[in-house]
């Protein structure tokens, strides 16, 4: 039996990887959009996107439109990369759980 | 990590990945309410070109159209992020708009929008390849359903007399305008109510 794959622990938190999925499907988006699609307080939101930042798997853009303060997230090559990798580990996993 | 991980575990992360993709991707929907708009706004053009007997019937309602849209959809738009998909539909729509706007409008200038029939065939037409395209790109039966009566009403509007080929033409709206706007938005009001939120 081939040996299973491990899943990323980063990716794997369930709220980063509601993050990751959804910033995978557009090209950036503010932090209040993402926000009410999860429907997580901002102190939570906040720190998984920070350890998704740490991670190298966000980058994060501040800038002032109409002088209202505007954080801009965006997916990185690498959490594009991770993502596809997690998908492809859990696919496995199940694969290997239903075979069982 | 997966021998802590539950098969439930697994599929719910599977899960959660389809439903933000989807969540991310979902826009079109949210766009039902222009369909009324321009629905009704072609409504108005007509009535007051028919009985107003005005030339700037079409250019001044499709104008004032076109303001009522952007200042709702950039109410409503918010801080929805912008997706390479739906730039593509929306790039349609405003290439419409342009085209439409610019054509009647120097054709009725130059006095040589004296046809009723090549106007609403062309109307139609356009329309027709605008929810042709649109459909094709987001792989959506219903609106390619729409792109066909416009099509059909294109080629109707030729042949029929100018009472029967103003008949088509607001049936055509009514199915494709009214109808596929107001499902639209019951379907966007349905995928909202689904929608459940996410814990770490």
């Amino acid at each position: 039996m081939p040996d299973l794959p491990e899943l990323n622990p980063v990716v794997h938190g369930r709220l980063r990887l509601a993050l990751l999925s959804l910033l995978s499907s557009v090209e950036e988006a503010e932090f209040t959009w993402l926000r009410a699609k999860t429907e997580a307080s901002d102190g939570n939101l906040g720190a998984q996107l920070l350890k998704l930042e740490e991670a190298g798997y966000v980058a994060v853009e501040k800038k002032f439109v109409l002088r209202k303060p505007q954080t801009l997230y965006r997916i990185t090559e690498a959490g594009r990369q991770a993502l596809t990798e997690y998908v492809q580990a859990l696919k496995q996993l199940l694969g290997a759980a239903i075979g069982t | 990590m997966h021998e802590h991980s539950s098969e439930q575990e697994l599929k719910d992360r599977l899960s959660v990945i389809e439903s933000m993709i989807a969540e991310g991707r979902r826009r079109t929907e949210s766009w039902g309410w222009t369909f009324v708009l321009w629905g009704l706004a072609y409504y108005v053009a007509l009535a007051w070109s028919v009985w107003g007997h005005s030339a700037w019937a079409w250019p001044a309602t499709m104008l004032t159209a076109v303001i009522v849209t952007v200042i709702v959809a950039s109410r409503k738009g918010g801080n929805h992020p912008e997706t390479t998909l739906g730039r593509a539909i929306g790039s349609i729509w405003i290439a419409l708009g342009v085209s439409m706007f610019a054509l009647f409008l120097a054709l009725g200038l130059s006095g040589r929008l004296t046809d009723p029939h090549l106007f609403l065939a062309v109307v139609s037409a356009i329309l027709g390849m605008a929810n042709g395209a649109s459909a094709l790109i987001l792989r959506w039966k219903s609106q390619f359903v729409c792109a066909v009566v416009w099509w059909v009403a294109a080629v109707a509007t030729c042949f029929g007399t100018g009472t029967q080929s103003t008949i088509v033409f607001v049936v055509a709206i009514f199915l494709c305008q009214i109808v596929f706007g107001i499902y639209g938005m019951i379907a966007e009001g349905q995928e909202r109510k689904g929608s459940a939120p996410i814990h770490a």
